[in-house]
């Protein structure tokens, strides 16, 4: 009777120590990644299996995955690995965009060493938010002047390098007001500037952060761990300027958004709202192919309306018929737009190349001087070719010092 | 079944301490190489926890089973307090493994005991510097609680227990009537013995592998800075009940003096109070030594129901 007990129990034992021997190697076999930048290696691929390379400038095996996303990067268990993570699956918002895009080797710096992006992207209009709140509380007299007080978030920038440059903005508390139009804008409106989580919505969606622009999500809404969202791109398409533009109007006397109530099946309808007036280059281009760096990511001082920092005309590329558009000859291999070009090799730049560059000397990397006189742009997003004459020398008669888009809209606007 | 537990916990601690890194920036993850990438490392280091979590269980069944029987009275009064020796050490010895994880799952622990060594008065500060190092709980306090896990208290606690086996057999082995006052004579075979042990070390064994493939060891992530405590504030298990004592008030004196005071209580139950009569001894609840049942039964339930009150206190 004992033996047989005992018998039994070594069977039983047996028979455990077989089932776990063989869960224990069942598990997946860790995959191990010891990227060159932080030579610590990671295990983050025994699960994350053929995850597409985030950026042709953020190789896998230099950068890894923990360098930007941080997380336990020996940990195989879901839930420890991904607790430490940097904003969840976007490392890029703003509450944690300085220690996974930022430091000195990176994103951030001051604006000599060209790797000021974060400090620019946060004192943008775009960010800050502060032109339509100095608007609103403008309007309901609640401050004296256009000039921003309050962003988002508070922030400060030290240098000040324009005229319209404000020092620093408080964070926006709507509540503190008396106005029911200003709470109500607080409430209703503040969903837009970059490092919002946007409203409901497929056509809203897009992430916070650089990756609200950075990481386009096409068509659809951002699914958790979708593959076809870790991407970082220049190549930014209109559609994701769109997930915040163009998407409807805010109502003054209710403080409620309106969306557009339209539903356009093709590009030209899908640009704009129907009350727009454009002309074609605005609509067949993508917004980032006029729209320079500076204009989109701001100069990296805190301004009180989009109109300080867009400066981009008709004439930056067509010029007047006075003079022509004016143009730069790249000459220095260190050159911004050969470093943009690279980015996003949608044209093949290369020193002695001519480009059209702005009144502020950012060189559109795009463009280029043909041997006929013509220009031709490449989409930075599309890869379309598009060729256009200077007004210099045609019929044009339109008087050189106005040349805002409506003086030209006058002649050039196409019909819907 | 202890002594069974003692050989399993000490031996896969040897084989964790190929791999563990007793550095505050190398402690956690090199628990999560042994966790996740060492191979049946996740077995191991949850053999290690359970068995150390069973041991502390049986030690204390054990302690209730001696002072239920009577076995604690003389001549055994001495056994008794190296078995209660044991008993601290193996506390002891698992509070120190739970610290040296360094993850986040044990940062409220870790400052609570150091504070608590803190609030003793007159030597608490010197107490607090040779158990943490130093102000800053830091490299100086993860090498100390190293040192005391794998070596200060680890070799005190293999002696004490060889010590307390042969007292065992010093004290005549284990408690039973004399010879004379027996009405049971029979006496198992060594055999039978041998048998019977190897088919509860065989069981034991099972359990504890099925435990450790099932519900591993725990883990969190690793401490990102000291001051900020930020996950669950609860103690490990077998420190429950005097986690709900601090509630109370002051404490050096329910932290600290009220659980030594217990201690002391259940060392002196032997030396103060008259055993069982030599015909009951062994036998459960003797009708002769009330007192030293009663007293361990009502310190045994309270440390039972503080537990249970901390439990289901919302964490």
């Amino acid at each position: 009777m004992a033996y047989s007990r005992l018998t039994l129990a070594s069977a039983v034992l047996l028979a455990s120590s077989v089932a776990v021997v063989a869960a224990e190697l069942r598990k997946p076999r860790p995959v191990e990644l010891v990227p060159s930048l932080s030579r610590q290696p990671e295990y983050c691929l025994t699960c994350h299996v053929g995850l597409p390379e985030i950026s042709a400038a953020h190789p896998e095996q230099t950068f890894g995955c923990v360098i930007c996303h941080g997380g336990e990067r020996l940990a195989l268990d879901e839930h420890l690995a991904h607790s430490s993570m940097r904003g969840g699956a976007n490392p890029s918002d703003f509450s944690v965009v300085e220690q996974s895009c930022g430091g000195s080797q990176c994103h951030s710096g001051s604006q000599a060493d060209q790797r000021d992006h974060i400090q620019r992207a946060m004192t943008s209009v775009q960010s800050t938010y502060a032109g339509a709140i100095a608007s609103i509380l403008y309007t309901f007299a609640a401050q004296p002047d256009l000039t921003a007080r309050y962003g988002i978030a508070a922030i400060s920038d030290e240098v000040v390098n324009t005229a319209s440059g404000v020092a620093a903005l408080e964070a926006f508390d709507a509540t503190g007001f008396a106005s029911p139009s200003i709470v109500k804008f607080g409430r209703n409106c503040t969903t837009c500037h970059i490092g919002a989580t946007p409203a409901d919505g497929g056509t809203y969606a897009r992430f916070t952060g650089c990756a609200a622009c950075h990481s386009p999500l096409g068509a659809g809404a951002p699914a958790e761990g979708n593959r076809e969202t870790h991407v970082l791109t220049t190549a930014i398409p209109y559609a994701q300027c769109n997930t915040c533009h163009n998407r409807g109007n805010y109502d003054l006397r209710t403080m409620a958004f309106v969306p557009r109530s339209d539903h356009p099946v093709d590009r030209v309808h899908d640009y704009y709202q129907p009350i727009a007036q454009f002309v074609r280059c605005e609509y067949a281009l993508d917004c980032i192919d006029c729209h320079t760096r500076v204009e989109a990511m701001g100069d990296g001082d805190i301004h009180s309306s989009k109109k300080e920092i867009q400066y981009i005309q008709c004439k930056t590329c067509h010029g007047t018929r006075t003079d022509l558009p004016p143009a730069m000859t790249v000459t220095d291999t260190n050159d911004i737009s050969l470093r943009l070009a690279q980015l996003n090799p949608v044209v093949e730049l290369s020193t002695g190349d001519r480009v059209l560059v702005t009144e502020q000397g950012e060189p559109l990397w795009n463009t280029r001087l043909l041997a006929d006189g013509s220009y031709e742009l490449v989409g930075k997003a599309t890869g379309e070719r598009f060729k256009f004459r200077p007004v210099r020398g045609s019929g044009c008669t339109q008087n050189p010092e106005e040349q805002a888009s409506q003086y030209c809209h006058e002649c050039h606007a196409v019909e819907r | 079944m202890a002594v069974f537990l003692t050989l399993v916990v000490g031996g896969t601690g040897i084989l964790e301490m190929f791999y563990y890194i007793p550095t505050p920036e190398q402690a956690a993850l090199s628990v999560q190489t042994i966790t996740y990438l060492v191979p049946f490392g996740s077995v191991v280091r949850s053999l290690h926890y359970w068995s150390a979590q069973a041991l502390l269980f049986v030690v204390g069944v054990h302690l209730l089973r001696v002072m239920f029987t009577g076995a604690s009275s003389t001549p055994r009064r001495f056994n008794h307090l190296l078995g209660l020796a044991l008993l601290v050490g193996s506390v002891l010895l698992d509070f120190t493994g739970y610290v040296l994880r360094w993850d986040q799952g044990i940062q409220w622990a870790l400052v609570v005991g150091a504070n608590l060594l803190k609030a003793i008065p007159l030597v608490g500060d010197s107490l607090h510097i040779m158990g943490t190092g130093g102000a800053n709980l830091g490299a100086t306090t993860l090498i100390r609680f190293y040192s005391w896990h794998t070596f200060g208290l680890t070799l005190p606690f293999v002696v004490l227990s060889v010590w307390h086996i042969f007292r065992v057999r010093r004290d005549g082995g284990i408690a039973v009537p004399p010879p004379a006052l027996r009405t049971d004579h029979e006496r198992i075979s060594r055999r039978e013995l041998v048998r019977r042990e190897l088919l509860a070390a065989l069981l034991c064994a099972t359990v504890l592998l099925l435990l450790a493939a099932a519900c591993p060891a725990p883990i969190a992530a690793p401490i990102v800075d000291m001051r900020e405590l930020t996950l669950d504030a609860r103690a490990p298990w077998f420190f429950l009940w005097v986690q709900e004592l601090l509630r109370w008030g002051d404490p050096f004196v329910f932290g600290v003096l009220l659980p030594l005071g217990l201690l002391g209580l259940l060392s002196a139950i032997p030396y103060v109070l008259d055993g069982p009569a030599p015909a009951e001894l062994g036998r459960w609840f003797p009708a002769s030594g009330r007192g030293a049942q009663i007293l361990t039964g009502v310190v045994a339930l309270a440390v039972a129901a503080l537990t249970v009150m901390a439990l289901v206190r919302a964490p």
